[in-house]
């Protein structure tokens, strides 16, 4: 009986199983798709897209795009859209600049005023779609034009410059090699830690385990990963700053949408509004919050792109939200929410920043670039559509 | 030409190395009605998708013969030319369209220019009508105008239209009114007068059995049997559906009623797109502890918005008081009400009961999540223990508390979704059509759960349309009617007669009969 079935429907299953691979171990096939990259461009540039600085630097390119990438992933999940973080970054980089340069506030005080009014602006967003029933497209598309309007009021079109040093270590600054080195320790560790909590509670409620062998690789994998980065890293100038930051939020953000009960339900909310508010949640109050968190990653990422740059420019995250918005897709967030992970927004940010980067050494024209990584992130999203619904 | 109409020949289907069909065999003659019956998860469906093509030919094993020949089916397109039509569960209108477009959906006739020829589909959608005795239904209307049972007919008017010549009924009235399933059973006797065969999917072994000439029974995804009506009783399809003999469907009624803990006084609901259209007309009742209320009424009295009011989750204006032990409280958001000890399991398990992305475990802590947390994680130790509970007091069946909650049955769905509901700590517990599309074991472990609660002082208010469930498991009955209280019955000596009389008590349906629209 299998055999016949086996015979006769042979090539439908062989499609199947690369399917099911592909939706089991859609990160495995992300990071193949890195690996392919990474490849192509430094066979093409003899090897100067690897090289500690290049690396650095892309790291650093990629931080603001994965900062927005962390929110917008929330957002995504709980079901809806933010298309004005790339003009609340340009606004609140440019705030930050003006706080900076005219009105020579402090830095920590400037921090504070900065991610505060991300936080306003963002919960703002979050009350027009939440209470005031605004679809999150439109809430979207009009911040894209009034975030941006204010900015260029504010700034007069004119590019505030120079910010003071403190403010572009943010963006510019590098950690030194002895703190990378205790920084890789404390995540080998931690990384162990966790694989090791893993195995016992699976073992505990009678989950199949996976062999030793494959945890151990998985861990030893970890490892080398994490000696590669911090090795390239300080065998440049050590680990930037906003790289750091990053890491924090990759952290912070995996704990609270698989730790805490408002992570849970934000994949909830997006996943089934209606029942998620029959069972006596406040679906209001996630999507404001959610949207709150958007608005203070916005106030992270214009802070530290205005120090990048050294500058508070009025064209400042232009289009950030499609760079963001495409990660998180690239990454495997579902479209129609409630599924989605931090490490594959983040995983597809490093996509999007690794073309941008090897694109821009090849000298390919900008118009170029805008084809590639939009025929990309249509692929991805094809990929992940058919072996989604595969049956 | 062969004896039969159709045969299909050992069907075996598999979803990801799970044999979900195992050599299945049915055979139709032309004017034959069969009844396909098995409990949720038993296969039907999965067997039906094969023959109208939903799953194409080359995805699953066996033979199809179609008037002796053999069936090639790559999609619903190929089996519907051949004649073969299924009419889903959830039914398949365009709600703004008119019912006579609805009717033509895909199969437009046309003047030149590819404009819609109007009055050729308006003539021949009133022809079907009249064929289906529904000569009231005006064929341009939208048909979201009408009500669940009247676009069950129009489905079958759709399907006649393609000159069908086997209708497949999935659960065909499992929204419909005893008058409109009365209706559906006369057209299909009709049908099979004119040579149209039927199978006929559905939990209601009564219809089965007064439409049905064979029955065929599967049972996790094997051929259990097929045996002429006239050799079998309801009793006997059950016995062979479940594999063993139920012998108590409802439990005995032998808790104690205590004071009055629940009050709802003057409740009117108005409708959401029409503010002048009352859903709910000032119901006013009560319930005591340990009580359980069953709420009667046709579909579309406007049950479900009562008890959707009372828990603050109806979408448009309502008005009218709420009072527990005596005092009265706010329930204006599901938040609120539950907190008070107010809960609700909802109708439409799909739409407002199950979270699909989450997995059967977080479904049934989903209302009770801080409970579980420490500071701002969420205790995953603990709150395993607690599904693992529930999972087991539920008698739940499922592999894992981590697999997606999508892939159970309907009645281990909707045991997670009371599971949810009553880690709450319910006083008084509301649910609406509890049963529905839920297999026979399934139903009478929800009944005896149903009775547990009552004995341990929970007031229960249950809506249902089946009304040997409501006279089954109810102390007490409530009618509605047309958004009115038509009916307060203590359940001693009460008929189904006597309920469905209340229901329909002076509400023969109104329907506005405008002209038709000029559209071309």
């Amino acid at each position: 009986m299998t055999s016949t079935i086996s015979t006769r429907n042979g090539a439908a299953n062989t499609t199947a199983n690369i399917k099911q691979l592909f939706s089991r171990y859609k990160i495995m096939a992300l990071l193949i798709a890195i690996a392919i990259i990474w490849a192509f461009f430094s066979w093409k540039t003899e090897g100067g897209f690897v090289t500690p600085r290049n690396l650095s630097n892309l790291l650093r390119q990629m931080s603001v795009t994965g900062i927005l990438a962390c929110g917008m992933v929330l957002v995504i999940i709980a079901g809806e859209i933010d298309l004005s973080v790339g003009s609340l970054l340009g606004l609140l980089g440019g705030v930050a600049a003006i706080l900076n340069v005219t009105h020579n506030l402090p830095l920590p005080l400037n921090l504070f005023l900065v991610l505060a009014l991300g936080l306003l602006l963002g919960l703002f967003n979050g009350y027009l779609t939440a209470y005031m029933r605004i679809p999150s497209f439109i809430v979207g598309l009009g911040g894209m034009l009034a975030f941006r309007g204010v900015l260029l009021g504010i700034t007069g079109g004119l590019t505030i410059a120079p910010v003071s040093s403190d403010l572009v270590y943010l963006g510019q600054g590098y950690l030194p090699a002895s703190f990378g080195v205790a920084l890789m320790i404390v995540l080998f560790v931690l990384a162990l830690a966790l694989t090791w909590r893993q195995r016992a509670n699976r073992i505990r409620h009678a989950l199949p385990v996976p062999p030793l062998w494959r945890d151990a690789l998985k861990v030893a994998l970890i490892g080398a990963v994490l000696l590669a980065f911090v090795r390239t890293l300080n065998s440049y100038d050590g680990i930037p700053v906003p790289v750091l930051l990053l890491l924090a939020l990759l952290g912070l953000f995996s704990y609270i949408t698989t730790q805490t009960v408002f992570g849970r339900r934000i994949y909830s909310v997006g996943s089934n509004m209606e029942a998620t508010r029959l069972s006596g949640v406040n679906v209001q109050s996630v999507k404001l919050w959610v949207f709150g968190i958007m608005g203070v990653m916005c106030a992270l990422a214009g802070l530290v792109n205005t120090a990048r740059l050294a500058a508070g420019s009025p064209s400042s995250g232009n289009m950030g939200e499609l760079d963001a918005i495409a990660a998180c897709f690239i990454g495997g967030t579902s479209m129609r929410g409630g599924s989605g992970t931090i490490y594959g927004a983040l995983i597809g940010a490093l996509v999007m920043a690794s073309l941008d980067n090897g694109m821009s050494m090849l000298d390919v024209g900008t118009y170029w670039q805008m084809i590639v990584k939009g025929s990309i992130l249509m692929l991805a999203v094809w990929v992940d559509v058919s072996t989604r619904s595969g049956r | 030409m062969s004896e039969y109409l159709l045969e299909m020949k050992g069907i075996a289907k598999q979803f990801d190395g799970v044999r979900a069909l195992d050599g299945i065999d049915l055979k139709i003659r032309a004017g034959e009605c069969v009844g396909l019956c098995g409990e949720n998860g038993a296969g039907k469906s999965t067997l039906m998708k094969i023959l109208s093509g939903v799953y194409p030919h080359g995805t699953w094993d066996g033979d199809i013969l179609w008037d002796g020949k053999p069936l090639v089916a790559h999609s619903v397109r190929d089996t519907e030319a051949a004649g073969i039509v299924i009419i889903h569960q959830e039914l398949m209108l365009v709600p703004e369209l008119s019912v006579a477009e609805n009717i033509f959906m895909g199969h437009e006739l046309t003047l030149p220019g590819g404009r819609m020829n109007y009055p050729a589909m308006y003539r021949r959608a009133e022809e079907l009508m009249r064929e289906l005795n529904m000569p009231d239904i005006n064929v341009a209307l939208p048909v979201m105008q009408y009500g669940g049972g009247h676009q069950q007919l129009v489905e079958i008017a759709k399907a006649l239209n393609k000159k069908a010549r086997l209708l497949i009924l999935d659960e065909p009235s499992s929204s419909l009114t005893t008058s409109e399933i009365a209706v559906l059973l006369k057209i299909i006797k009709d049908l099979k007068a004119k040579g149209v065969a039927c199978v006929y999917i559905s939990h209601k072994l009564d219809e089965v059995a007064a439409v049905c000439d064979t029955i065929s029974v599967i049972r996790d995804g094997k051929h259990i049997a097929t045996t002429p009506m006239e050799e079998l009783d309801v009793d006997r399809i059950i016995t062979q559906m479940v594999g063993r003999e139920i012998t108590a469907m409802y439990p005995s009624r032998d808790h104690e009623v205590g004071e009055i803990v629940f009050e709802a006084r003057h409740v009117t609901c108005l409708d959401v797109d029409n503010p002048r259209r009352k859903r709910v007309d000032d119901v006013s009742f009560s319930v005591r502890r340990g009580e359980i209320l069953g709420i009667a009424g046709l579909v579309g009295a406007g049950r479900t918005e009562l008890v959707s009011a009372i828990f603050g989750a109806y979408p448009g204006r309502c008005e009218g008081e709420i009072w527990m032990n005596g005092a009265r409280v706010d329930t204006g958001t599901p938040l609120k009400s539950i907190r008070l000890g107010l809960c609700m399991v909802p109708e439409d398990r799909k739409q407002h009961g199950i979270v699909p992305d989450l997995s059967v475990g977080q479904n049934i802590t989903l209302t009770v999540l801080k409970n579980f947390s420490r500071g701002t994680r969420i205790d995953g130790e603990a709150e395993l223990k607690t599904v693992h509970e529930e999972i087991s007091r539920m008698r739940l069946k499922t592999a894992s508390p981590f697999l997606p909650i999508t892939g159970l049955s309907g009645g281990n769905q909707q045991k997670a979704v009371l599971a949810k509901m009553l880690l709450a700590h319910p006083k008084v517990l509301i649910l609406d059509e509890p049963t529905r599309g839920v297999d026979v074991g399934a139903k009478a472990e929800i009944y005896r759960l149903i009775a547990e609660l009552a004995k341990q002082g929970v007031a229960v208010i249950m809506v249902s349309s089946e009304l040997a469930e409501v006279l089954g498991v109810s102390d007490r009955v409530l009618v509605i009617g047309e958004g009115k209280l038509r009916g307060d019955f203590v359940n001693r000596d009460l008929t189904q007669e006597m309920v469905l009389a209340a229901a329909i008590n002076q509400s023969l349906p109104q329907r506005t009969r405008t002209a038709t629209p000029s559209t071309a």
